[in-house]
């Protein structure tokens, strides 16, 4: 199914089902077509903001655990939210831990494609203006603009967790936005970068990440982008009471961030890549 | 902090291998701690009145000692410190006599780790706050869960202690499993001699309220506090009017219900009363056999019962009773013999049950008391008893012994040999495992005495011939195969978990192993409490045990009750773990792995829900604290602070 | 640490290596039982080892190893209760299975797995106890002093890496 039939689709599916629904997540175009940002609906006629497109990388499972308090208020209405396959897996894990209830959820599931990483896009073609659409076309990112129509091969455009995406149809929806996906990677090749990683030597592994966590500012972006770092602003990285990190600029602070993220995902990450 | 320290010789215990003064001058060194001194004996009377002068001479507010283990002397020091106007908990104890001077003699090297050890406690002390105990009232009342001769002797000496004692029992009588038996181990006396009198004991007693054929809906609350909802089983009989006369019973015409105290042997009547001794003597109409409520005739029973005691319309009741403690004595039920296809259970009439034959035994059993088979009422020439039938087998989920099965195949042997003394007696058997007071001799007169035929062996086969039963095994001992044709087959059954005693310890919060025997809170120290304080075990639940063994775990249980009793406040241990509410992230991982259910939610004013810890429940593990991904709840005494401090103390 | 050592050096007078530091964390029920009934023994020790007592390994958060070990602690020692024998019913299956994951999860990041090890020691096994500490000591040892995360970094080591990726 084409894109632009799919956020039909999805508008439609919405608009039939909003006697039902208090809220509806999913996501709009930004300041330009190059852009999607997530949106929260609130009012029938809002419902053609949304879209669906290779731009809506964001995972919006990660909103229910947490700023969502405050509108759960209305008796028997539900949220309804948009999910990528691997958003979808994010929201088991927030359903499985009780952070929310299933049963106050309506989840539109979209197989997808992969989303375009913007950064790697902008790489090949620093000046992109007027856009009008972008899309996949099997294995071409397609950019067509008010003047051209630009393909990319999608390894070269794609985000690199979209390359080695095993789940692009959602695993729990109650409706599904088009037909379900293959995967374009088989399994046994998934962890190939890891393993190759596991084969280089401790020093090595020690150095690439103190490499990896000497450039980290400790703006605490990836806690907040990942669905299940579901402490925030409660995070003990930023916590004065116990005091697990000091204000302290250095690497041991940035280390024990990182462990202190890497431990409390520890059997709850679903490889989102957000 | 006015921090204080002192670092004990112990004699030359400590000093023979640690420079102590070059510890106490180092102290000084560390933050806050502004007086250090080294002392002969810091444990001993002056060693004591020392640590209390320095306190007020330097105005202390907080003290460590660097001495021996804290196992040892942490209660006198705390005690020396609080003499002198501190809190309990604002002292630390560095173990530098176990863990540092009797374990090297290098004394540089030791000299140094004393150092350290010193630093940490200070370091951690700094972070310490004056923690307070807290007072519970206890409700003086007791719930005995269960009426089998463990619950009744758990009742009897609360209620002879004075105590108000709650018994709920599922059947609608009490006795249990021992009301069943005809004579008991090792000494061959009447099981309903010596338990009838303790039954009456609990239907007479004031002190003492029973709810039969009831079985506890919830529990909620914690020790010293439970509020237990208790389901009462429309008997549809009131039982107010009931004076248990036994007419009803004998006009049921619904003649073919299955008899559960004769274990199936005979039939009863829908309204029954399960035996003449029953207490309470109350009938009962089963409604899957009574012909008005499954096809809406007869109604026989309400046309003869003289105290129109009847009730077609009763439905289950629930009521509430508030109670300080528990005891659970919830007993056991019979491993299913149909499990060993190849002994034939259920399928041949005549293999049945160690407690099937203990009915044929009894007197007031279907029988009369005469051994018969069940096929054709005939008596048995040749009784062969099988041993460990759902014991010891880990290929059927038994892998334990029940205990009892070597000891009560002895008795119902010497029985047979009494009533019928030409019946020959066979005991097919793994192990002989007689270990009580008077037990081997008891096996030993089995054998020598009665002549009774002991085969080390297992049966692999029983199968019918003619009228009889060829069961077929080897002796190892001669090394041949063994062919016997017996007319009864006794297949000694073991024990297992009573049904429904999973559900049961989800509702207490307490904890049971893989074959839903509740666990005991410490194997060997605790072994009628359980890890949820103020519920406390007796008899069979706990594990496989005789009569004496459950007699004397129903009065150890008592006696538990007793003593949390004899207070009329409970004061609570402060080093429990505390939710900081603003941090809770209501997640619920603290109230899913707290081992003792002392987590549950509370609700804000503005309708959040945030964990609550109960601190009369928390045992202080710091488990919760440990799991909480922000750190909300903090074990106090033992906060994330205290051990990064400890850790940063050696780090630095 | 230095100051302490240099002061060491001048009362004695004595040269030595540097000493190594070993964090314990030791249940209070079973390991700090058994680490006292080694004591009691008189079973000699190495003296690198330096305990903390906590209630129940259940306690122990791995982050508390993570944190020991970035910041300079040259072992780790997490000791309680047998499984099964545990005060509190549970608290040790958690822990192992917390230790476990650490475990695995340390090389992936660089850390030397071999200064970390996890064990259990009941109260009655002052023998068992002062083996464990031996041999742990004695690894930390051959492994010599952990310099945990250093402020400076190895650019030479990191740009191998690189180029081979």
């Amino acid at each position: 199914m084409p894109m632009d039939e799919k956020t039909k689709t999805l508008q439609e599916d919405f608009e039939k089902n909003f006697a039902d629904l208090e809220l509806v997540i999913g996501w709009e175009t930004g300041f330009d077509r190059l852009h999607a940002t997530p949106v929260f609906i609130r009012q029938p006629s809002e419902l053609g903001k949304l879209v669906w497109n290779p731009l809506c990388s964001q995972n919006l499972s990660g909103y229910l655990a947490k700023n969502l308090d405050a509108s759960i208020q209305e008796d028997g209405k539900k949220i309804g939210i948009c999910v990528k396959g691997c958003d979808s897996r994010s929201l088991v894990a927030l359903i499985q831990e009780n952070f929310i209830d299933r049963d106050r959820l309506y989840i539109v599931g979209i197989p997808c494609e992969g989303t375009v990483d913007l950064r790697r896009l902008m790489h090949l073609k620093p000046s992109l203006e007027n856009v009008r659409k972008v899309d996949i076309e099997g294995d071409e990112a397609v950019v067509e603009t008010d003047q051209e129509t630009l393909r990319f091969p999608i390894e070269n455009v794609l985000a690199r967790k979209c390359l080695r995406c095993l789940y692009p149809n959602p695993v729990i929806y109650d409706t599904m936005i088009g037909t379900p996906l293959k995967p374009r990677i088989s399994e046994d090749k998934l962890y190939s970068a890891v393993e190759k990683f596991d084969t280089s030597d401790r020093k090595q592994r020690l150095a690439f990440w103190k490499t990896e966590f000497n450039r980290c500012i400790r703006c605490y972006a990836c806690r907040n982008a990942c669905p299940l770092c579901v402490c925030q602003d409660n995070c003990i990285a930023e916590s004065r009471k116990p005091k697990w990190l000091t204000q302290r600029d250095g690497i041991r602070e940035k280390f024990l961030f990182h462990m202190i993220h890497g431990l409390h995902l520890a059997g709850r990450c679903t490889e989102c890549g957000e | 902090m006015r921090i204080g320290v002192f670092i004990c010789k112990c004699g030359t215990n400590i000093a023979n291998t640690v420079d102590t003064e070059a510890v106490a001058r180092k102290a000084l060194e560390y933050p806050d701690v502004v007086y250090a001194t080294d002392y002969m004996y810091t444990c001993s009377e002056p060693g004591q009145e020392e640590i209390r002068e320095a306190i007020i001479k330097n105005r202390l507010q907080g003290v460590v000692v660097a001495a021996c283990t804290p196992h040892m002397h942490e209660p006198t020091f705390r005690r020396a410190v609080e003499k002198a106007g501190l809190n309990r908990y604002m002292f630390e104890q560095a173990n530098i006599r176990e863990h540092v001077s009797w374990v090297n003699k290098d004394r540089e090297s030791n000299t140094i780790k004393a150092m350290d050890l010193v630093h940490m406690a200070v370091e951690k002390l700094r972070l310490n706050q004056p923690l307070f105990s807290s007072k519970v009232p206890i409700n003086k009342r007791v719930l005995v869960i269960g009426g089998g001769i463990a619950g009744i002797q758990a009742a009897m000496d609360c209620s002879d202690g004075g105590l108000d004692v709650v018994m709920v029992e599922r059947e609608t009588t009490i006795g249990g499993k021992m009301a069943k038996l005809d004579k008991t181990f090792p000494t061959i006396d009447c099981s309903s001699c010596i338990l009838g009198p303790k039954m009456v004991d609990i239907s007479q007693k004031e002190n003492i309220s029973l709810h039969a054929y009831s079985e506890i809906e919830s529990v909620s609350g914690y020790i010293g506090n439970f509020e237990v909802k208790i389901r009462k089983k429309a008997t549809y009989v009131d039982w107010n009017a009931c004076t248990g006369c036994g007419e009803c019973t004998q006009k049921c015409p619904s003649k073919k219900t299955y008899d559960k105290f004769n274990e199936g042997l005979g039939s009863t009547t829908a309204i029954n009363i399960p035996f003449p001794q029953a207490i309470p003597k109350r009938a009962r109409i089963n409604a899957e056999s009574c012909l008005y409520l499954t096809k809406g005739k007869c109604k026989k029973c309400e046309k003869v019962c003289p105290a129109d005691a009847i009730r077609f319309d009763m439905e289950d009741e629930i009521i509430t009773e508030d109670v300080g403690a528990i005891v659970v004595a919830t007993g056991y039920d019979m491993f299913d013999y149909s499990v060993y296809g190849e002994y034939g259970g259920g399928r041949y009439p005549d293999v049945i049950t160690s407690l099937q034959y203990e009915r044929i035994l009894s007197a007031s059993g279907p029988y009369g008391g005469h051994i018969v088979r069940p096929s054709d009422g005939k008596e048995p020439r040749n009784i062969v008893f099988l041993s460990c039938v759902g014991s010891r087998d880990a290929s059927v989920g038994r892998p334990y012994c029940s205990g009892v099965c070597c000891m009560y195949i002895a008795k119902q042997a010497i029985i047979t040999r009494d009533h019928l003394p030409d019946c020959n007696c066979y005991v097919s058997y793994m192990d002989i495992r007689s270990p009580g007071k008077n037990y081997d001799e008891f096996i030993r007169r089995a054998q020598e005495e009665y002549g009774i035929n002991y085969i080390r062996g297992r049966v692999g086969k029983i199968y019918p011939k003619d009228d009889r039963l060829i069961v077929q095994g080897v002796d190892t001992l001669m090394g041949v195969q063994m062919d016997i044709e017996a007319d009864l087959v006794v297949l000694a059954t073991g024990l297992e978990a009573s049904e429904g005693a999973r559900e049961l310890a989800e509702k207490l919060r307490i904890s049971y192993d893989q074959y839903g025997w509740y666990m005991e809170s410490h194997p060997k120290l605790r072994p009628v409490e359980t890890n949820t304080a103020g519920v406390y075990l007796a008899g069979v639940c706990q594990g496989p045990k005789d009569i004496p063994a459950s007699v004397a775990q129903g009065s150890a249980a008592a006696a538990k009750v007793q003593i949390l009793f004899s207070r009329d406040t409970i004061e609570t241990d402060p080093q429990v773990a505390l939710v900081n509410e603003r941090v809770c992230i209501s997640c619920g991982k603290c109230i899913e792995v707290c081992p003792f259910g002392a987590i549950q939610w509370k609700t804000l004013r503005d309708g959040s829900q945030k964990a609550e810890v109960l601190p009369t429940v928390c045992q202080g593990c710091g488990l919760c604290n440990a799991t909480c991904p922000p750190k909300a709840v903090q074990l106090q005494h033992c906060t994330d602070d205290q051990i990064l401090a400890e850790v940063n103390a050696v780090c630095e | 640490m230095n100051k302490k050592r240099d002061m060491m050096i001048s009362e004695t007078g004595t040269q030595r290596e540097k000493e190594i530091k070993i964090i314990g964390f030791l249940c209070n029920w079973c390991s700090y039982g058994g680490a006292d009934t080694a004591g009691v023994c008189r079973f000699k020790q190495p003296t690198d080892l330096r305990i903390i007592r906590i209630p129940c390994t259940g306690r122990m958060d791995p982050l508390f190893v993570v944190k020991s070990l970035i910041y300079g602690a040259d072992g780790v020692l997490v000791s309680g209760c047998h499984p099964k024998d545990c005060h509190y019913a549970v608290g040790n299956l958690y822990a192992r299975r917390r230790m476990e994951l650490l475990k695995r999860f340390l090389p992936f990041i660089g850390i030397d797995t071999n200064r970390f090890r996890y064990t259990w020691v009941s109260a009655s096994e002052g023998q068992l106890w002062q083996q464990v500490v031996t041999e742990f000591s004695e690894e930390i040892h051959r492994l010599g002093p952990n310099a945990g995360l250093n402020e400076k970094m190895d650019a030479e080591t990191a740009l191998s890496l690189f180029n081979t990726k």
